[in-house]
C-alpha cells in the first residue's frame, strides 16, 4: 500500500519516503527512523540518485541528484521537498 | 601546433620501437621492465616533448583543448610502454582533472606550473581497506581553526613519493554519508620534510616499472585553504571529474592492443608451420582479423564516449563506466586471444617477441585500475530504469557532432559534468532513430540491436530497488552487459554513418565485422565473420602492417627510423 501524497506535508511525504527507503534497503518500513541518516541503512551515494529519480517522477519535480546527500534523513528531506513543492505551485 | 601535428611530432620523437638501433626500442623498454624501473630514456623523451602540458587546460597555460587528441597522443605512449603511459602520464592527469574541476585559481596555477615544468602530481584516493568504496575512506584531514590536521594512510598510489603535490581524498567530517570527505591539495613544499613518510613500493605482476607506493601522515598540519572546492565536496568532485579519466584512460589502452596485434602479425608472417606460413592458416587468420575488428570496435566506442565528454557532459556519468566496462573487456579478451596465437612465444621474456609477455601483464590493470569493472556495472545499474522509462524508446537522435570525426568539438567544460544522466541517453536513443529512419541499409544494420534495446527497455523499466543495489542478483548485471553491448554497437553504426566519405570507415566491412562480433549471445561462441568481410579486413590489416600505420580508427602513420637525428 502506497502512502497518500495528494496533500504534500512533511508527514505525508515522510511516510512515502519511509516506504521508498525501506524498499531500497530491503527492510521493514517500521525499522526506518526518520531522523537517522540514510547511509546508516546502507543506502549508498549512488543509490541516492535512484531515489532522487523516483522522487522526481512521483512529485513532478526536477531535483539535483545530490538532494539526498544534502538532506540525509527522512525528516530533513521531507521538509526540503515540501518547500520545493510550495515554490513550484 | 595543432593536436594532429603534436601527435605526429611525438611519434617522430619516439621513433620506431621495433628498430633495435632506436634508443627507445622495445629491447630497451623490456630491459627497464626486467629491472623494475621506469624507462628513463623514455621519460626524458617525454620531458623534452613536454607531455605534462597536455594535461593542463589551455585556460591554465597548457595544451589541453580536446580530449580525443590527448587520447591519440597517449596511444603513442601506451603502444610502446604502458608503464610510461600510466607512470609518466595518466596518474598526473587523474590528479589534474580534480583540480581543474574544483580548484581555485591559486591551486590551479600551482598544479599547472608543476605539470608544465615536467613535475608529477599524484592522486591519493585509494586505501586498501576500502577499495573502490571512496565514501568509506578513513584518511582524516580534521579541521582545526585555520588548519587541517592530517592523519592516516593511502596505499597503492602511483608516483606518491616522487610527486611534488598530492591530491588526497580525506575525511573532514564524522557523519556517515556523502558530504563528509574533501579533496585536499597536499603541496609538499609547504610541509616540513619529516611530515610525510612513505611505505615500501608495492610489487606488482605487470606495470613493474610504475612507482606504486603509499603515504603515511601522523598529525601534520596544513592550511585549511588546501581544500579543493567546498569542504565536503570530495565525492561530488571525484564522481564528476573522474568521468574524464575513466573514459580516456581505457581509450588510451588500445595502443597496447595495437602492439599486441602487430607483434603477433610479425610473428605469424615469419613463421612456417605444417609447410605453410602461420598467417595462412585459416583459424589463425580469423583470430587476427577478429582482434583487428575488436580493436576498431573498442576505439569506435571510446571515440564516441570521449567526444561525449565535450558534447554531452550531462550524460557521461553513464557513458564513462560503460566505456570502461566494455572497452576494457574488448582489449583484455583480444590480448588473450592473441596470446593463444603466439603459443609458447607469449611466455618467453627475451628475443624479438619478448615485449608480448610484458603487454600480457601490463594489460591486466585495464580491468581493475582506477575503477574496477564490477564497480562500473554497479554504477550503471541504478540508472537503467530511468533511462529505460524516459529515453530509450523516445527515438530522439544524438547531435551529429558526436560522431562526425571532421566536426569541431565544443570546448571541454568541467562544470558541465553531472553526477547523474537524469534519464537522458542520446546515444542509445539514436539507435531507434536509425532503425526507424529512411535508409534501408542503416535500418537493416540497426534492426537487431534496436530489438535488443526494446527488449532491454521492457526488462529495465520495472526493476525493483533490490534489483539495483550493490547486492543485486546476477540477472541485473546481465542487463548492464546487454546495455553496454547496445551502446557499443550504436557507436560503431553511427561512426560509420557519419563518416561515409572516409575510404575505410565509410566502407561497411568493418561495421559488419563489429556488429557480427557484438551479436554474440551471452556465453555463446563468437560468430564467424562472413568470408568477404574477413577477406577485406585481413587485406586492410596486412596493408596497414606493411605501411606501418596504426590499426585503430585514426589509421595514422607510425614512426619509422630512430630518434638519433633529434640529438644531432
Amino acid at each position: 500500500m502506497t502512502a497518500d501524497i495528494s496533500t504534500p506535508t512533511v508527514e505525508s511525504i515522510g511516510a512515502w519516503l519511509t516506504e521508498r527507503v525501506a524498499e531500497y534497503v530491503d527492510a521493514p518500513k517500521e525499522s526506518i527512523a526518520s531522523d537517522v541518516p540514510f547511509g546508516e541503512y546502507g543506502l549508498d551515494s549512488v543509490a541516492a540518485f535512484t531515489v532522487c529519480t523516483d522522487i522526481e517522477d512521483h512529485l513532478g519535480l526536477v531535483l539535483e541528484p545530490t538532494v539526498l546527500w544534502d538532506h540525509p534523513t527522512i525528516d530533513a528531506l521531507s521538509a526540503f521537498l515540501v518547500g520545493e513543492l510550495n515554490t513550484a505551485r | 601546433m595543432t593536436g594532429a601535428a603534436r601527435v605526429a611530432d611525438l611519434e617522430r620523437r619516439l621513433g620506431d620501437p621495433f628498430d633495435p638501433a632506436n634508443p627507445l626500442s622495445f629491447a630497451e623498454i623490456l630491459a627497464a621492465d626486467e629491472r623494475g624501473e621506469m624507462f628513463a630514456a623514455g621519460e626524458r623523451a617525454l620531458d623534452e616533448f613536454g607531455l605534462g602540458a597536455e594535461f593542463v587546460p589551455s585556460a591554465d597555460g597548457g595544451r589541453l583543448t580536446r580530449l580525443d587528441h590527448l587520447v591519440e597522443l597517449m596511444r603513442s605512449v601506451y603502444r610502446r610502454d604502458p608503464c610510461l603511459g600510466l607512470g609518466y602520464g595518466a596518474s598526473s592527469l587523474i590528479a589534474g582533472v580534480n583540480v581543474w574541476t574544483a580548484g581555485g585559481s591559486a591551486q590551479r596555477g600551482r598544479v599547472a606550473d608543476l605539470l608544465l615544468s615536467g613535475r608529477k602530481v599524484a592522486c591519493a584516493f585509494h586505501e586498501l581497506a576500502h577499495g573502490n568504496d571512496m565514501a568509506g575512506a578513513d584518511f582524516a584531514a580534521t579541521p582545526d581553526g585555520d588548519h587541517l590536521v592530517l592523519r592516516g594512510r593511502k596505499e597503492v598510489i602511483t608516483n606518491v613519493q616522487r610527486a611534488d603535490a598530492v591530491v588526497v581524498f580525506a575525511r573532514t567530517g564524522d557523519r556517515p554519508g556523502s558530504r563528509s570527505h574533501s579533496l585536499v591539495l597536499l603541496d609538499k613544499a609547504e610541509l616540513p620534510g619529516d611530515a610525510l613518510s612513505y611505505l615500501p613500493r608495492f610489487r606488482t605482476v605487470g606495470m613493474r616499472g610504475v612507482q606504486l607506493g603509499g603515504l603515511v601522515v601522523d598529525g601534520a598540519r596544513i592550511g585549511r585553504d588546501a581544500v579543493l572546492g567546498a569542504e565536503g565536496g570530495a565525492l561530488e568532485t571525484a564522481m564528476r571529474a573522474l568521468q574524464i579519466t575513466r573514459t580516456t584512460l581505457v581509450a588510451m589502452s588500445t595502443g597496447l592492443l595495437d602492439t599486441g596485434l602487430r607483434v603477433t602479425l610479425r610473428h605469424t608472417a615469419n613463421r612456417t608451420l605444417y609447410g605453410r606460413r602461420a598467417v595462412d592458416i585459416p583459424h589463425l587468420r580469423s583470430v587476427l582479423t577478429g582482434a583487428f575488428a575488436d580493436l576498431l570496435t573498442a576505439e569506435a566506442f571510446a571515440t564516441v564516449a570521449t567526444r561525449a565528454l565535450h558534447v554531452l557532459p550531462g550524460q557521461t556519468s553513464v557513458y564513462a563506466p560503460a566505456v570502461k566496462y566494455g572497452v576494457a573487456k574488448l582489449v583484455l579478451d583480444a590480448v588473450h586471444q592473441l596470446s593463444v596465437v603466439m603459443g609458447a612465444r607469449f611466455y618467453l621474456r627475451d628475443g624479438a617477441h619478448g615485449i608480448f609477455q610484458k603487454l600480457v601483464r601490463d594489460v591486466k590493470p585495464v580491468g581493475f585500475g582506477h575503477i574496477g569493472r564490477p564497480v562500473c556495472q554497479s554504477t550503471i545499474l541504478p540508472q537503467l530504469p530511468a533511462l529505460a522509462r524516459r529515453a530509450w524508446l523516445s527515438g530522439d537522435g544524438a547531435p551529429a557532432v558526436l560522431f562526425d570525426l571532421g566536426a569541431d568539438l565544443p570546448p571541454l567544460s568541467f562544470d558541465a559534468l553531472a553526477l547523474s544522466a537524469g534519464g537522458r541517453d542520446p546515444l542509445a536513443s539514436s539507435l531507434l532513430a536509425a532503425a526507424e529512419g529512411a535508409d534501408p541499409q542503416v535500418r537493416a544494420l540497426a534492426g537487431p540491436f534496436a530489438a535488443r534495446l526494446r527488449d532491454l527497455a521492457a526488462r529495465c523499466a520495472g526493476l525493483a530497488p533490490r534489483d539495483l543495489a550493490m547486492t543485486a542478483p546476477n540477472r541485473s548485471y546481465d542487463l548492464v552487459e546487454a546495455y553496454v553491448t547496445v551502446l557499443t554497437a550504436t557507436a560503431c553504426l553511427q561512426l560509420w554513418r557519419h563518416n561515409r566519405t572516409d575510404a575505410f570507415l565509410g566502407d561497411p566491412a568493418w561495421l559488419s565485422a563489429a556488429l557480427t562480433r557484438l551479436s554474440r549471445q551471452p556465453g555463446g561462441p563468437v560468430p564467424l565473420l562472413p568470408e568477404p568481410v574477413e577477406a577485406r579486413l585481413f587485406d586492410e590489416l596486412s596493408q596497414r602492417l606493411a605501411d606501418n600505420r596504426g590499426f585503430g580508427i585514426a589509421n595514422r602513420p607510425f614512426a619509422t627510423g630512430t630518434t638519433k637525428e633529434k640529438s644531432a
